[in-house]
């Protein structure tokens, strides 16, 4: 996208909001189904990644999408207070990402109470009622891309862990995850395991102070992509090299996992779980049969297969709901 | 100053017995580049607070700065029209946050908090959750080269901090920004156009907000919209501990420079020693408490003693 297409979009929208508000003022939009969707943030291309697919699979639906975005990344009391202001809205039925999967428990539970279908998406509730989940396993995911690492480090060297967001449900599954793959590795050896709170700079910033304090580092296991993506900037910057991975998928990944800087990138596609998490809402509406799980597989993207997974998501399509759930 | 060293000096010697890796030539210089951009970051600010002002959008000026100077690099191929996106950018920013405070006679943190927040909006909405990545290594060089084996931000942040030091001592502009900060409305009777000098500092901190953006951007090699969000509060923690005063008046660029070094000797000292990651946030507060502490007992010490 181009400085002079970023800039284009105010236009349009200024267009849509006036059309908006004048079928409103004349009573004539159609009693549509609305879907909200609730996403973590507006700064990880991964989410955006997710509504983009939504939003494709609720035009075929013909149903409507409402997003609801905390503007601070991630923050368990804005999604509180946008659960209790969707509720108000009544919306047909909800797509849910918790943006901690324990604290937004008693926001599933306010849904339930308003009898609000709720689809649990990406990262799993560990309570309230869904009428299902659809996902992928972050654990499954950090172990199978951790021992990918580990293979191809012949099962021997050193390595260093850059963690995630201390507290953070979603770290917790992915540090187990690695320690996991590390069980059946008894010959890679973790120098240093330190937190870059999921963020580039800081991840950027720890791993210049740990190539001071380690001369031999042969593997680096990131919690997420752009973390991944800073440790690749320190190493660069300090004409080290070591094997690195991060978790996520995102296209900036998969570019450099082109470009022979990643190693590999962990993950189970967004687009797919965006489209997905969508018609299993409009299918319990419909009265269609829903499974109270849709597990997708995991993918670890490397030089071998990223192909199709770095082509830009507004050109891509969902697929058709059977083709991926069989009975 | 020579008190807020003492505390510096403590921890370099902590650090130097505990870690062999810590007192290497290649060390010292990787902590001054990491502090070079807290400074960059908070040296308009220190003015401002200097001033008695105060501005809360640095981090997500800063952000903003960082994606404009993206969009232009990748649009024109030209670094000097990220340097053009990215200073416009924080200067028209700082320039709004003046006038707010002047003009409109909004509370400081009032005017730069909404300020910090509307940056965010037109990010997000800007950037859409995408990334702008991979820039020429020419650019990058700037956040993460060296030249003549000193990382190129450490000549960044001696130029800003001698800039500064001529500024707030040898000019009457200088001079008048702490007169502001002692007492605005003593200095507006002595005949200091006091919204005037206001309106320059704010401006002064946008453009600083904005240059930090530009050298982040070519260190971390890629602009998102979250970027600046995590380095607000780092940066009015280096000025602080740094000395100057949060009432205004007292203070400089020395001091934020000793804050900024505190704050990375901490995290790499963390690094170094394998501090496990669930207590270095208890660890970087104590640490942080405790020079703050020396700084005031030693002070009162030397006072007393006098």
């Amino acid at each position: 996208m181009t400085f002079g297409e970023r800039l284009k979009f105010p236009f349009k929208g200024l267009v849509l909001l006036t059309a908006g508000v004048v079928l409103a003022a004349c009573g004539e939009t159609k009693n549509r189904e609305t879907i909200a969707l609730f996403t973590k943030n507006q700064t990880n291309p991964y989410f955006q990644t997710v509504r983009v697919a939504a939003q494709a699979a609720a035009k075929e639906s013909n149903v409507d999408i409402i997003n609801y975005i905390p503007t601070s990344n991630d923050s368990i009391p804005e999604q509180m207070n946008q659960i209790e202001d969707a509720i108000t809205k009544r919306p047909s039925a909800v797509v849910f990402i918790p943006v901690d999967s324990k604290a937004m428990i008693p926001g599933v539970e306010k849904f339930n109470a308003a009898g609000i279908p709720v689809v649990n998406l990406i990262d799993r509730a560990d309570g309230g009622q869904f009428v299902s989940f659809v996902g992928c396993d972050d654990y499954a995911v950090a172990m199978n891309t951790a021992r990918y690492l580990f293979e191809k480090m012949n099962g021997k060297g050193n390595v260093i862990i850059i963690e995630g967001q201390g507290g953070s449900s979603n770290n917790q599954k992915r540090m187990a995850g690695f320690r996991k793959a590390l069980e059946d590795f008894p010959n890679v050896k973790v120098l240093a395991s330190q937190t870059g709170n999921f963020q580039r700079a800081m991840a950027l910033q720890v791993t210049e102070n740990l190539l001071q304090a380690h001369s031999q580092i042969d593997g680096i296991l990131a919690a997420n992509d752009a973390m991944a993506l800073g440790v690749i900037q320190a190493l660069d910057a300090a004409n080290r090299k070591a094997l690195v991975i991060g978790l996520n998928g995102t296209k900036e990944a998969i570019d450099a996992v082109k470009a022979g800087k990643l190693l590999a990138t962990g993950d189970c596609d967004g687009f797919l779980q965006g489209c997905m998490g969508t018609m299993a809402a409009v299918r319990h509406l419909r009265n269609l049969p829903v499974p109270p799980e849709v597990v997708f597989p995991i993918t670890v993207f490397d030089s071998t297969n990223y192909q199709g997974a770095d082509a830009p998501y507004e050109q891509r399509m969902c697929p058709k709901w059977e083709s991926i759930v069989k009975d | 100053m020579k008190y807020r060293l003492i505390g510096v000096a403590l921890i370099v010697l902590a650090l130097g017995l505990s870690s062999d890796a810590f007192a290497t030539p290649s060390n010292l210089l990787n902590v001054l580049r990491q502090a070079s951009l807290i400074f960059l970051s908070a040296s308009g600010l220190t003015l401002v607070i200097v001033g008695a002002g105060l501005d809360l959008s640095v981090g997500a000026n800063l952000g903003l700065s960082a994606c404009f100077a993206a969009a232009a690099i990748k649009a024109t191929g030209a670094l000097s029209s990220g340097f053009a996106a990215g200073l416009a950018c924080g200067i028209i920013v700082g320039l709004l946050n003046g006038l707010m405070v002047t003009k409109l006679r909004l509370p400081p943190f009032i005017a730069t908090y909404g300020m910090l927040w509307m940056l965010y909006g037109v990010n997000y909405w800007y950037m859409k959750g995408d990334t702008i990545y991979g820039f020429p290594s020419s650019f990058r060089a700037l956040g993460s080269g060296d030249l003549l084996d000193i990382p190129i931000p450490v000549y960044l942040m001696v130029i800003g901090l001698l800039a500064g030091g001529v500024f707030t001592r040898y000019t009457t502009l200088g001079h008048e920004v702490y007169a502001i900060g002692a007492n605005a409305e003593a200095a507006r009777l002595s005949g200091i156009p006091v919204s005037s000098r206001l309106i320059l500092l704010y401006t002064l901190s946008g453009a600083m907000a904005g240059l930090a953006g530009v050298i982040y951007l070519a260190r971390l090699n890629s602009a998102e919209a979250g970027i600046g969000t995590p380095l607000l509060l780092p940066a009015i923690a280096a000025v602080l501990i740094g000395g100057t005063s949060l009432f205004g008046g007292s203070g400089g660029l020395a001091g934020t420079m000793i804050g900024a070094i505190i704050l990375t000797l901490v995290l790499n000292g963390m690094n170094l020693l394998g501090i496990n990651s669930n207590w270095q946030p208890l660890v970087t507060g104590v640490i942080i408490l405790f020079a703050a502490l020396i700084d005031s007992v030693t002070r009162r010490h030397a006072e007393l003693g006098a």
